[in-house]
């Protein structure tokens, strides 16, 4: 052990460690650590010369442990493995020490920042020793995958991959395809109509020889792992399905805010108070009338009912308002001399030909009136010489003054909101959500589509507020994703998982009981336990377990973890 | 100076360490006395890992996992949950403070509960002073 020789590469970032850790007496402390060959800080570790450099010493110096003090290891774990590998050594034998995301950007003072730098440093130099080299497995790739959701996200994703020869599952909830999308007139900016896009991607699903569509059909239970899961699947009131795949992907949409919830814009109790899905309806049909059965003569929508607001929800839902924009241009195409208020907090136009359109409805004297965040235009009823059935009273910013809008339909623009099953969905795939119920990406920048478990997706809405453009552009690079995968043919996992010794198992069958994944299994003749390691997942709470501590979770081993908290603790006293 | 508590954190790769990750993107600023480990699942922590920490000169031990329900592995948080009382018995049973061992759950968008968790518990285990454990133990060997 003591003649291990450990690379220790200390990440500047840029300055984003070393403006508040002093990298150089990291590397410089790490030099006079035992085992450790050499120690270096360097401005940016992932980039293609920090990796050089450590590829290059490696080879050079002959190290057989490398650690890297940098950014998390959730960020470039990989990267630095396959540094490794491409050295010439095993990709286990790299430790990373977590001085970003867990120090430099979270402390202040540089001292103490410094301090747990060091400690964190020497905790994956004490670990790094007891590191295996681990040999990676391979299992097979079923190219099937497993849709959840008909709207345009899955239709599209579906579409992507059959028509790459591959077989999908479509498991809609509904009687029917399309969505919230099918529940849309026209689109902005362009003012192409949804029917026709929706029309000519379910006519492509359901005539698609790959495309299997389940519609009234529910994902029940999702067993196995990446290339290899199992999804039992209940189609309509009592039929039910198992399919194999080996990919999911998670496009379940969004629902709508619920304008009841912001009582006093009376929604449900105005009778000619309405939701933007409302007015979607009423122009679908081409009949555009209040309750009454009167053609409205002053439209008003009502911008951020239920987005931007901390009391519902304080994101921006990011389509209502071009969603209402539009509305400009279709009244004022279907009943010329209607007049249209947006009463709006800020304009958000900042999809592409957003900004266009904007200008082009206000050319259309669609009448812009700012209210204030925080502040909530009031309804109330029309005097006996008002020719309108309502008055907004708002406090107009851009002119300080309060004002009085005519309207006989008042448009609220609901947001988007996680649906009410997104929390199910998310148990069954296990996947996380965010603390607004979103679906939550494996990176939020660099892995938009991909999740923390391996060979489940997301696209679409279910991810977070978004266009059509948006939705489409996500369930495309989700099926590249999974054709990535399938073209492979066989997929790696990870070498992780845990091993009984048989010759400590006492056969008392704890473990048996506790895997999740019943992936240990008993052997009556030998009367031993034993993990089936394709289908263990390595949570590690077996080897915890074991009374007779035979069992040991590769990279995870007591012995390292132990390692850690030495290293950890003995620096912080060698300081007082 | 004044007493520094040094604290071993032992946080869940899926939620809490990505909870903890979210702190640091978010530049959320906490206290820097919490050694962060990471292990896979909160069910990983055996109940040693808590022990060794504290012979070892630990002032506190921190475990963090999935909320109830949103376990990566299903449920080995509720595992980790009921192994929790036992060990607080047995260090309550050594003399321990309860306040030295602390189990909580954060989700991977929590960042702001993770700063907020380190800070209160080191504010707590600062009133509590340094744990006599390793000192005892030491003391424990020379005279043996």
């Amino acid at each position: 052990m003591e003649d291990r020789r450990i690379g220790v590469y200390v990440c500047n970032c840029g300055t984003n460690i070393a403006k508040v850790v002093d990298c150089d007496a990291v590397s410089d402390f790490a030099k006079k650590l035992p085992g450790v060959a050499v120690a270096r800080s360097y401005k940016y570790m992932c980039s293609n010369p920090g990796q050089e450099m450590i590829i290059q010493d490696i080879r050079e110096l002959s190290l057989d442990r490398v650690v890297v003090a940098a950014c998390s290891p959730r960020m470039h774990e990989p990267t630095f493995r396959k540094a490794l590998q491409t050295a010439g050594i095993n990709p286990y034998f790299l430790e990373m020490a977590n001085i970003r995301e867990q120090c430099s950007w979270v402390h202040d003072d540089a001292r103490a920042a410094t301090d747990k730098a060091l400690a964190l440093a020497h905790a994956a130099v004490r670990r790094v020793v007891h590191h295996e080299p681990l040999e990676k497995r391979f299992v097979d790739m079923c190219p099937a995958t497993l849709v959840l959701g008909g709207g345009i996200a899955g239709l599209t994703a579906a579409l992507e991959l059959s028509d790459a020869g591959q077989p999908v599952f479509l498991v809609e909830k509904d009687d029917h395809l399309g969505g919230n999308l099918a529940r849309v007139d026209l689109t902005a900016p362009y003012l192409d109509s949804a029917r026709d896009m929706l029309a000519d991607r379910i006519r492509r699903v359901l005539e698609s020889p790959k495309i299997e569509v389940l519609l009234r059909s529910t994902l029940q239970s999702l067993s196995g792992f990446v290339g290899n899961f199992r999804a039992e699947i209940r189609v309509g009131a009592d039929g039910a399905r198992t399919v194999d795949v080996g990919s999911v992907l998670v496009a379940t949409g969004f629902r709508e805010f619920d304008a009841r919830r912001i009582e006093h814009y009376g929604y449900g109790r105005l009778p000619n108070v309405v939701t933007s899905f409302e007015l979607e309806r009423m122009l679908r049909e081409g009949r555009i009338l209040t309750r009454g059965g009167r053609v409205p003569k002053y439209f008003a929508m009502i911008h951020c009912v239920g987005s931007r607001n901390p009391e519902y929800h304080g994101y921006c839902s990011r389509v209502c308002c071009m969603t209402a924009l539009k509305y400009g241009h279709e009244i004022k195409s279907a009943l010329p001399g209607a007049y249209v208020y947006d009463l709006y907090i800020d304009m958000h136009a900042f999809g592409k030909g957003c900004e266009d359109f904007y200008r082009r409805t206000a050319e259309m004297k669609t009448m812009f009136l700012m209210y204030a965040k925080g502040t909530t235009p009031e309804i109330v009823p029309s005097g006996p010489d008002d020719d309108c059935e309502m008055l907004i009273k708002v406090h107009e910013v851009l002119s300080g003054e309060e004002i009085e809008v005519p309207a006989d339909l008042v448009v609220l623009m609901v947001g988007m909101e996680a649906r009410e099953d997104a929390a199910d969905v998310a148990h069954l795939v296990s996947i996380s959500q965010d603390k607004d119920g979103w679906f939550i990406e494996s990176h939020p920048k660099l892995d938009p589509v991909a999740t923390t478990t391996e060979g489940v997706f997301i696209a679409g809405t279910c991810q977070a507020p978004k266009g059509i453009p948006g939705s489409v552009a996500q369930a495309e690079a989700a099926a590249a994703r999974i054709l990535g995968k399938i073209s492979r043919g066989k997929i790696e996992v990870d070498a992780v998982f845990a091993e009984v010794d048989e010759t400590r198992c006492s056969g008392c069958r704890m473990c048996n009981e506790l895997c999740p994944y019943a992936a240990i299994e008993y052997d009556a003749a030998t009367k031993r336990s034993r993990v089936i390691s394709a289908v263990c997942k390595a949570c590690g709470c077996c080897v915890a377990a074991c009374p007779s501590g035979a069992i040991q979770g590769r990279h995870f081993t007591d012995r390292q973890i132990f390692s850690q908290i030495e290293g950890v603790l003995e620096w912080a006293s060698s300081q007082g | 100076m004044g007493f520094e508590p040094r604290i071993v954190g032992f946080l869940c790769n899926w939620c809490s360490y990505t909870g903890a990750d979210l702190a640091g993107t978010a530049r959320i600023h906490y206290a820097p006395n919490v050694r962060v480990i990471r292990v896979m699942c909160s069910a990983r922590v055996d109940p040693t890992f808590v022990v060794k920490a504290l012979a070892e000169g630990a002032d506190g031990v921190l475990i963090c996992g999935c909320h109830p329900g949103d376990c990566h592995y299903s449920e080995g948080n509720y595992k980790a949950m009921r192994r929790f009382p036992l060990l607080g018995r047995l260090l309550r049973d050594y003399g321990i403070e309860e306040d030295r061992v602390r189990l909580e759950w954060v989700s991977a968008s929590e960042g702001k509960r993770f700063a907020e968790i380190v800070d209160d518990m080191t504010e707590r285990v600062r009133r509590l002073g340094p744990s006599r454990v390793k000192t005892l133990l030491e003391a424990d060997r020379v005279e043996r």
